[in-house]
């Protein structure tokens, strides 16, 4: 019987030639990050194992992105725990606004095709973008990591959904991950892995790609992975990564599903208010006022969601009564930005940016609040009430372009109807 | 090491869906430690459960589908703990909760819980994979491997690691 990528991952991690989904592995490691939320019940464990050499802190980078820049003292010690950590037991650290943990890895080159990744945020599935096993865990896993190398998993069911036509311009991966969530439900796909194949992955460049694995987290999924081809190396060669190891399923592979999706007509989507599962298609919405318009975070805040609003704010001003903020992923993706002069394009227009971090996404910074009645248009992957503090606001996310469109009208608007919805990547 | 480990203990029933954030952690309340979720949690779900649970002694949460769902907060599985909550049975868990649980010692078992009702004997067989009811119900789970039973037999995976830095128990 043949196995599937996450199968193959695993076995070879674990040493055996061959596992089967629901079989419990132990695995070895290849990298591990932690976030400053679960960093301070990480290093209580690890200080209670004494003082011996970690032997894995050269394969672990503490980030410090959530409370990027720190919203108080309790956050700024946190910070300082993290830092002293990092320099007394020899792990990487990524500082205050270097940018999102799911963006510095990748970018630092910490892993590769093949590899076996796990960090302490749901959200660590985004590294399947790159054909690597990544996975959220929490801090006594991550501490277990830290001391021994290894961890147990029990080997997750694949479903494999195959992306079939062309994206229409002005519609991206953002669009396809949350038309899934209204098909399968949030954590409708709970504990599986998905393998996302098709023409439509293929033609996606690396920072669509790295949304529609990260956005699988809201499906509950342990994992979300794709098939490597040349845009994958070239990338990971350009960021230095080490000697890829693409792995592919084999013909024969078991399954759990197996589906065919063409995205040929798909239209941009949008989760409304609360419910990240209540999607609708943004041509269903009529006349939907907003007053504040985020684009950021670990889902979408990457160089081509920067070009796409820069594209449709390009010599224009947002609404009356609209505000926006941009945060960079992270602090190479800003650089980029400011290089390509989007950064005075966006400013011109009205926007804000912030320091890279998590900042758009929930409201632990506590610079992002909106008022009583307002309605946030976000390319985040959550909208539970109240994620921005502010349990009187409304949510809804949709992809930059969609955010753009809608900044610029003071509506929630369909890309494809204002000029420069329909930029398109260079993939 | 060949473990053996068995549960015994009264049913104590709740639904499908149980989010241990929000039910069984002090995510909404801050500022409020263990003991005082333990004596609070599930309050909402089943009124007086954890009252009953200490009543007598400790006792066997059985739940319905992804019980564990959406929630990640390791606390959860100390809460359950300090409760005298010996084991949990369930249709499925939440991913994340799967494992805090065996993190943390906390048995696990996935069958299905039709029929089984509130108050009865409960006999969990981690190793064989069994679990027998009074009302001469017999479930059958994937019996937990070697490694999983060598973690909850040591009380969790740190203690586990102290023992066997190199995973090597056997």
């Amino acid at each position: 019987m043949g196995s599937t990528i996450v199968e193959k991952i695993l076995a070879r991690h674990a040493d055996q030639d061959y596992v089967q989904a629901g079989e419990v592995v132990v695995a070895d490691i290849d990298y591990a990050m932690v976030t400053d939320t679960r960093a301070v019940n990480t290093i209580k464990m690890i200080d209670r194992f004494g003082e011996q050499p970690l032997q894995f802190a050269q394969k672990t980078s503490l980030v410090l992105d959530h409370y990027s820049p720190p919203p108080n003292q309790e956050a700024a010690d946190i910070h300082t725990a993290m830092r002293t950590f990092a320099k007394s037991r020899g792990t990487g650290l990524y500082d205050i606004g270097d940018g999102i943990c799911h963006q510095v890895l990748p970018e630092g080159g910490h892993l590769t095709c093949g590899d076996l990744v796990v960090g302490t945020d749901t959200h660590s599935v985004t590294y399947g973008a790159f054909n690597a096993f990544g996975t959220g865990i929490e801090g006594t896993d991550v501490s277990a990591v830290m001391m021994s190398s290894k961890l147990w998993f029990r080997v997750p069911e694949t479903v494999r959904i195959d992306l079939q036509g062309e994206l229409a311009a002005g519609v991206w991966a953002k669009d396809i991950t949350l038309a899934m969530l209204g098909r399968f439900g949030a954590e409708g796909l709970n504990y599986h892995a998905i393998e996302y194949v098709g023409d439509a992955v293929r033609a996606m460049a690396i920072d669509d790609r790295m949304t529609l694995c990260n956005h699988a987290a809201e499906l509950g999924a342990k994992a979300a992975i794709l098939e490597p081809d040349e845009k994958t190396f070239a990338w990971l060669r350009a960021h230095g990564a080490k000697t890829p190891e693409p792995t592919f399923a084999d013909a024969n592979a078991q399954y759990t599903d197996r589906l065919i999706i063409d995205v040929t007509n798909l239209a941009p989507q949008l989760a409304r208010k609360h419910e990240v599962d209540d999607i609708v298609g943004v041509d269903q919405i009529d006349k939907q006022k907003i007053q504040f318009a985020l684009i950021g975070t670990c889902t979408n805040g990457r160089l081509d969601d920067i070009r796409q609003a820069a594209s449709i704010l390009k010599g224009r001003k947002l609404a009356d009564g609209v505000r926006m903020i941009v945060t960079p992923a992270s602090r190479q993706i800003y650089l980029a930005a400011l290089r390509e002069g989007l950064i005075e394009i966006l400013s011109t227009a009205g926007a804000s940016f912030d320091s890279a971090g998590c900042g758009t996404c929930v409201g632990i910074t506590n610079r992002l609040v909106p008022g009583d009645g307002d309605t946030v248009i976000s390319t985040a992957n959550r909208n539970f009430k109240g994620r921005l503090t502010n349990k009187n606001a409304d949510i809804w996310l949709g992809s930059a372009a969609t955010v753009a469109a809608s900044a610029l009208t003071g509506y929630i608007t369909d890309p494809r109807t204002v000029e420069g919805g329909t930029w398109r990547s260079a993939a | 090491m060949n473990e053996h480990i068995a549960v015994t203990g009264l049913a104590f029933l709740l639904g499908d869906n149980v989010n241990t954030d929000l039910n069984c952690s002090n995510k909404y309340l801050p500022g409020k430690d263990v003991d005082y979720v333990a004596q609070h949690a599930f309050e909402q779900l089943s009124p007086g459960i954890a009252a009953n649970i200490n009543t007598a002694g400790g006792g066997v949460i059985v739940a319905g589908k992804h019980f564990g769902i959406n929630s990640s907060r390791e606390q959860a599985a100390h809460v359950l703990k300090k409760m005298g909550v010996r084991a949990i049975v369930a249709q499925s868990f939440g991913r994340q909760f799967f494992r805090n649980a065996i993190n943390n010692g906390l048995p696990v078992f996935e069958c299905d819980t039709t029929g089984i009702e509130e108050g009865q004997s409960l006999t969990l067989d981690l190793s064989a994979g069994t679990l027998v009811c009074d009302s001469h119900i017999t479930q059958r789970s994937h019996p937990l491997p070697s490694e999983i039973l060598a973690i909850l037999s040591m009380g969790g995976l740190i203690p586990f690691l102290q023992k066997y830095p190199d995973w090597k128990f056997a």
